[in-house]
């Protein structure tokens, strides 16, 4: 039972390196798992976990199985997002962002501080109909809201609202509700602008799909422990 | 100190009593059942501080740690109930000592100011995710507590005392693990969708996460040693519980973990 050794110090391994990457802080984090080599040892180990998913087919134990197959399914699907975000072109871009007042028309995404670095172009053509903000009596942000319309080639044009907790979804594209301001346009007149973020991830359905089967393998093997008779775990 | 002169502060305070009393009749046989009674009187006045607290202000009390720690010692009496219908392990004393320790901050540290809602919190995924920890987070520490006899000489030397333990102590972790499990999974679909990323690398993610792995730690160490090594499992367990306490107090309130899930002002 050798592996039963190697799982527990991998799982003790994943629970230290997740502790080193806290202390590290998001930015830090994201940029070292975006390195190819740490992808390489993250698909390593989803193969790995995979094999235990198998072997645990093998020996008819499925609440197990379900649980490793589920981890290295979020893991792949997580690597098919890596993998598209270094293969990015301005004709297909992954991410990017757009800043819009009243009556704009766009279909090119932009990234950087000041959203001036040209990052690629939509297959799509994005209007902002109307972006509102609601406030709470004190004065709190309660709600924002762009109403956008997509104008794609060939077919009929259609309204979305974005709003926080509310993306919409087009052509391979969750559309975000990312930031607002106020600033003035070329006569000098105060204009409001909101900014819709854009990001493509083939890799998502594989990562919900993992989400899906680790949870049941996860129900399952609790559920074992309640089905049996008082005490009688072995 | 933050002492609070509210009806809020009042029903804390008198869980705070009840749960107290409760313990201290508990560890009597003779006082057993007034004990229980006072420890549902505490369960009672828990539920009201949380719904007065919903009331107040206008949203599922779920915001802040203050309201997470109301609800995590509201949902203690009912967890203690159904753990000793499913174990045969009565833990009604230290469950209402642990309900004691839960409430000292939200009744004397915390500060109870009302907020809104922010754009960010309004979900339908706001009440499934924290309410998946909250009773993740209060299973699981029940589970610690149940192996913690199996760190003494006495129980090591009474299989049949140990056999108990270990699998009131499993069996309550694999529970506190599917919720942990639902927790992590639900926040990391808010984040796609409040976000735009299910994972961002913030420290509040790396931590749970790093919890998650601690508790798979304990249920592939069980899996190959079985009960050899009682101290092990009861380590294991522990450890799992300091992450927990860690994740909730230190990452969140501390300027070293700078996230999206920080709660310093």
């Amino acid at each position: 039972m050798l592996n039963l050794d190697v799982a527990l110090w991998t799982c003790l391994l994943f629970a230290g390196g997740a502790v080193v990457l806290a202390f590290l802080g998001p930015e830090k984090s994201g940029a070292l798992m975006g390195q190819l080599g740490c992808q390489a040892v993250t698909f390593a180990l989803a193969i790995g976990i995979a094999v235990s998913g198998v072997r645990a087919v093998l020996r008819k134990r499925f609440d197990s199985a379900l649980m490793h197959l589920g981890c290295a399914c979020v893991m792949a699907g997580w690597l098919m997002g890596q993998h598209a975000a270094r293969t990015t072109s301005e004709a297909h871009p992954v991410t990017g962002s757009m800043a819009m007042i009243d009556g704009d028309r766009m279909d090119t995404l932009w990234t950087g501080r000041t959203l001036t670095e040209y990052v690629g172009k939509l297959p799509f053509t994005v209007r902002l109909e109307k972006f509102t903000v609601n406030f709470y009596e004190g004065g709190m942000p309660r709600e924002y809201r762009s109403r956008i319309m997509i104008l794609e080639p060939g077919k009929e044009p259609r309204t979305e609202d974005v709003r926080v907790n509310h993306p919409a979804y087009v052509h391979g594209y969750h559309i975000y509700q990312m930031s607002w301001g106020e600033s003035t346009d070329h006569y000098g007149r105060p204009v409001v602008y909101t900014v819709l973020q854009f990001i493509r991830d083939p890799g998502l359905p594989v990562v919900y799909a993992g989400f899906v089967v680790l949870l049941a393998g996860t129900l399952w093997f609790a559920a074992r422990f309640f089905t049996r008779p008082k005490g009688g775990a072995a | 100190m933050n002492i609070k002169m509210t009806p809020q502060g009042g029903l804390i305070y008198l869980t705070m009593a009840a749960f107290l009393i409760a313990a201290v009749l508990l560890c009597d046989k003779k006082n057993r059942h007034l004990g229980r009674g006072f420890w549902f009187a505490g369960f009672a006045a828990a539920v009201a501080s949380v719904a007065y607290r919903g009331f107040h202000t206008g949203h599922p009390p779920m915001q802040n740690l203050f309201e997470f720690f109301l609800c995590m010692a509201a949902s203690l009496w009912p967890l203690s109930l159904l753990s000793k219908k499913q174990t045969g392990l009565d833990t009604a004393f230290q469950d209402a000592l642990l309900g004691l320790v839960i409430l000292f901050p939200a009744g004397f540290v915390f500060s109870a100011e009302p907020r809104s809602l922010p754009p960010a919190l309004q979900s339908p995924l706001f009440v499934p995710h924290v309410g998946s920890y909250v009773a993740a987070y209060i299973v699981l520490a029940r589970a610690a507590l149940m192996a913690l006899p199996m760190l003494s000489a006495k129980a090591q030397t009474d299989p049949a005392r140990l056999r108990q333990l270990d699998a009131a102590s499993r069996q309550t972790a694999a529970l506190g693990f599917v919720l942990l499990t639902l927790g992590l999974l639900l926040g990391s679909l808010w984040g796609k969708i409040c976000w735009g990323h299910y994972w961002q690398w913030d420290p509040k993610e790396m931590w749970s996460l790093a919890t998650w792995f601690v508790y798979c730690a304990y249920f592939h160490y069980r899996l190959k040693n079985g009960t050899r090594n009682p101290h092990a499992l009861a380590v294991l367990l522990l450890l799992g519980l300091l992450f927990i306490i860690l994740t909730l107090t230190w990452i969140n309130l501390a300027h070293t973990f700078k996230g999206m899930h920080t709660y310093a002002s």
